[in-house]
């Protein structure tokens, strides 16, 4: 998110920047973001840990930094840990890959052909409405519980976002630019290649990092809902033998993918915005 | 090379929704002779835009016939090229990869295009900007790469749709003299669009004044400056002179127009 | 088949004019009548192959199977109990969490200092799976509806409140600078700029919120295992392989989650009526 060049710390108006002044200020001016923001997690975490010792709350209910660790070091230690997560990195893998490329083939054709889009659209206007979450349920009596209904269900849940987007990409080329390459005779495929696609690069990435959202989001609900392994599924059975530092460990690990799955789309899809100008 | 003859050129639309038929083009006749500089000046919505768009190829005119040194043209071709009013260059490619489009489509490979289109990108004076995304470049800019794209895949006939009017007063006026100067150099047949009066007359040979919808020519301005002609030839009292026999046909026309004509409304076809 | 059509929107050349009456009706209707047409056919299709045996009705079920099951449904108060259990936690925790997401995210958004502390808690929640915290939920609120309540403002909160932020964020600097050269003081400033400005976003974040929120029911109520609700009607006819129920309590709840989108969308033009219309 970006910083608001407008708003000032007591809110609002532009703050007056000082270019001048004892070394610690010009230093807390720059990296004030920074700071506060290690400042606000190393004070949550003091305050969590003392209150946990004091017995203020009790550590069975929220844990405590150190018990999160701990539980970590023991899980490496009983090496359930790796299959866990490897188990649920396979699943958003092979579902989010499945998703994208067949999303992304297919929407590119039903943006270029209009008859196509005619018929798939009240579809994806459906899917988009229902909630998926809701199909479980089914998926699990077609599959049985496994690594396949998990699957099936990422890429149901990612496969539409990603579609939706390439097709508005194609749908997006600019007719001015349609007729320049008409006015240079070029063919349907060089049109193709040098209108369409460009064009439609940045919403496919737009659609292929929400896709990787709802994937990750897919993984762990399937696996809560009907599951043997798996992160999401070691969440739950620490919750029901009251291990809350491992549960709450395992929520971490999550949060942590999650992030970096964020950061790392975000980072292809500017390296593929080069040629516009940077909107904030 | 380049002699453009419209006989009885008609546009009519079919609106879909209403079915109403609507003349955009009410018989054009017009001629241009081989390496000469036409403008085609007329108020908003009568027809300039379509009738080059027709001349193009891009549509197809409901009646009528083009002729190009003889031939008759119904499809976009080799010999005529369009300087599109937005710069229209591909955001995504680079100046050079944008200039040479035209050949790129011709089927010319990539590397030797990019060599092949040198020369017109110096031409126009962007010698060094190669590399730049069409972002990063300024409107009067964009423009000049926009000329070297069509200037590049050598047409005989140049099409040109008010490529100035999203500049800025100054730069318009430079690049008006600009023109010119390439003008010279590439002596090529050109077919100017514009609204702005004074552009048309600096610029061209013959000015065609066109009616409101449907369009016609109304009055062909033969313009007797002699070139080359520097730009504060605008001030000089036969230039105005010229200018204002213009803006009084067409002022005549539109205030007629807009008397009369109370069913003209609708969709405003450029 | 290329988007050339894009040259000429509204006109139709008149050379369509002169086929047939019924080609021109199609031609004008072709959208309509595929997507119609796709659906009619489908729906058919899956009457048919279902009746013939060819796919296992135990399966899949039939549109008429589902349709006879929801007639009957409709006539049990075990249903309706379902139903208002299902739409009160909703609606409980979609609400409370809009109001305080709304809050935080426009205090966040306004108060720098509090942005930074806040940050970096805020990415990690909205990169979490919030359902991933239901073990958790469940162990504090326990096996009771207050748990799905909390599961369902966990995933309207989060959400409400980072787009309601980037909305602040978002504010036109060209407005601001107005604002500020006729000397209007913070508080006014927050109300007549940044506040409108933001609403957008709110709206929009609120819709991304409903599929959150339906998630939150759906496996809160799995979780929680009240024996109730929509979402535990749905999983008990998945295990009993009643598919008819399920398909059916899909729907159910595809409506739902319809409804509160419709809910959404005419706030929205409540709130929008200074905006162009913009074709969607």
């Amino acid at each position: 998110m970006a910083t608001p060049a407008a708003l000032s710390p007591r809110g609002g108006l532009p703050a007056v920047r000082l270019d001048h002044g004892p070394v610690w200020r010009l230093w807390w001016q720059r990296n004030e973001r920074l700071a506060l923001g290690a400042f606000g997690l190393v004070l949550l975490m003091a305050m969590w840990e003392l209150v946990v010792r004091l017995g203020l709350v009790r550590a069975l209910f929220v844990s405590s930094p150190s018990g999160i660790v701990r539980a970590f070091a023991e899980a490496l230690d009983r090496g359930t840990l790796w299959t866990d997560i490897s188990i649920s990195l396979a699943e958003f893998a092979l579902g989010y890959v499945a998703a994208a490329i067949l999303g992304i083939v297919i929407g590119i054709a039903a943006g270029w052909y209009r008859r196509l889009n005619y018929i798939a659209s009240p579809w994806l206007a459906a899917w988009y409405a229902t909630p998926h979450i809701a199909l479980i349920p089914l998926i699990i009596l077609w599959f049985g519980i496994g690594l396949q209904y998990k699957v099936f269900y990422v890429f149901l849940v990612s496969f539409f976002s990603v579609v939706i987007n390439a097709l508005a990409g194609v749908q997006s080329a600019e007719a001015k630019y349609l007729e320049v390459a008409k006015s240079f005779r070029a063919s349907q495929a060089t049109v193709f290649r040098t209108v369409v696609l460009p064009g439609s690069l940045p919403f496919i990435l737009t659609g292929l990092r929400l896709a990787a959202g709802r994937a990750w989001v897919g993984v762990v609900v399937s696996e809560l809902v009907g599951a043997n392994q798996g992160l999401g599924f070691m969440i739950n059975l620490a919750g029901t033998m009251l291990d809350t530092g491992r549960a709450m460990m395992g929520i971490v690990m999550l949060g942590i993918f999650g992030v970096a799955l964020g950061e790392v789309l975000g980072r292809v899809e500017k390296r593929f915005d080069v040629w516009r100008p940077q909107r904030a | 090379m380049g002699k453009l003859e419209a006989l009885d050129i008609c546009m009519e639309y079919l609106q879909a929704r209403t079915g109403n038929r609507m003349l955009a083009i009410d018989r054009l006749n017009l001629v241009i002779e081989n390496g000469s500089f036409v403008s085609l000046v007329g108020p908003s919505g009568c027809g300039k835009t379509t009738f080059l768009k027709i001349v193009d190829g891009l549509l197809a005119p409901t009646g009528g016939q083009l002729l190009l040194d003889g031939r008759s043209i119904t499809e976009p071709g080799r010999e005529r090229a369009v300087v599109f009013q937005d710069s229209s260059l591909f955001p995504w490619f680079t100046v050079v990869r944008n200039v040479a489009y035209g050949l790129e489509c011709q089927g010319v490979k990539p590397a030797d295009a990019r060599e092949r289109v040198q020369p017109f990108i110096k031409m126009v004076g962007l010698e060094g900007f190669e590399n730049h995304y069409p972002y990063e470049l300024s409107g009067g800019m964009q423009q000049r790469a926009n000329l070297a794209r069509a200037l590049a895949v050598d047409p005989e006939l140049l099409l040109m749709d008010e490529p100035f009017a999203s500049l800025d007063a100054q730069t318009r006026e430079l690049m008006q003299e600009e023109l010119l100067g390439i003008w010279r150099q590439s002596q090529k047949t050109v077919l100017f669009i514009t609204h702005a009066i004074s552009e048309a007359v600096y610029l061209s040979d013959r000015v065609l004044v066109m009616g409101p919808r449907p369009g016609r020519v109304i009055e062909d301005l033969h313009i007797d400056i002699p070139r080359p002609r520097p730009l504060k030839v605008k001030r000089t009292p036969q230039f105005l002179d010229y200018e204002d026999r213009v803006w009084s046909l067409i002022e005549a026309q539109v205030k007629r127009d807009m008397a009369g004509g109370n069913g003209a409304g609708g969709q405003v076809l450029g | 088949m290329a988007v050339t059509r894009r040259a000429q929107p509204s006109l139709v050349n008149h050379r369509v004019a002169e086929k047939s009456e019924l080609v021109r009706r199609y031609v004008r209707n072709e959208r309509a009548i595929l997507g119609v047409a796709s659906f009619l056919g489908f729906f058919a299709l899956w009457e048919v192959l279902g009746d013939l045996g060819w796919i296992p009705v135990i399966f899949f079920s039939t549109p008429s199977r589902i349709v006879a099951e929801a007639s009957s449904e409709f006539q049990t108060v075990e249903f309706w109990n379902n139903v208002r259990i299902s739409v009160v936690e909703l609606l409980l925790g979609f609400f409370i969490g809009v109001i305080l997401g709304i809050l935080m995210g426009l205090l966040a958004g306004w108060y720098r200092r509090l942005n930074y502390v806040l940050d970096p808690w805020l990415n990690f929640m909205y990169a979490l799976p919030r359902i991933a915290l239901l073990p958790l939920v469940v162990l504090w609120l326990g096996l009771t509806v207050w748990s799905v309540v909390m599961a369902v403002f966990l995933g309207t909160f989060f959400t409400v409140v980072i787009n309601t932020l980037t909305g602040v964020h978002t504010v036109d600097q060209r407005l601001l600078e107005v604002a500020t050269s006729f000397r209007a003081s913070r508080p006014r400033i927050f109300r007549t700029v940044v506040l409108p400005g933001t609403v957008p976003f709110i709206l929009a974040g609120l819709r991304l919120a409903v599929g959150h929120a339906l998630v939150g029911v759906f496996v809160g109520e799995l979780f929680a295992a009240t024996g109730a609700g929509l979402g535990y009607m749905i999983l008990v006819a998945g295990q009993q392989f009643e598919t008819d129920v399920l398909l059916f309590g899909v729907l159910v709840f595809t409506f739902m989650g319809l409804i509160l989108i419709e809910g959404l969308r005419m706030l929205e033009q409540r709130f929008q009526q200074w905006r162009p219309q913009v074709a969607s």
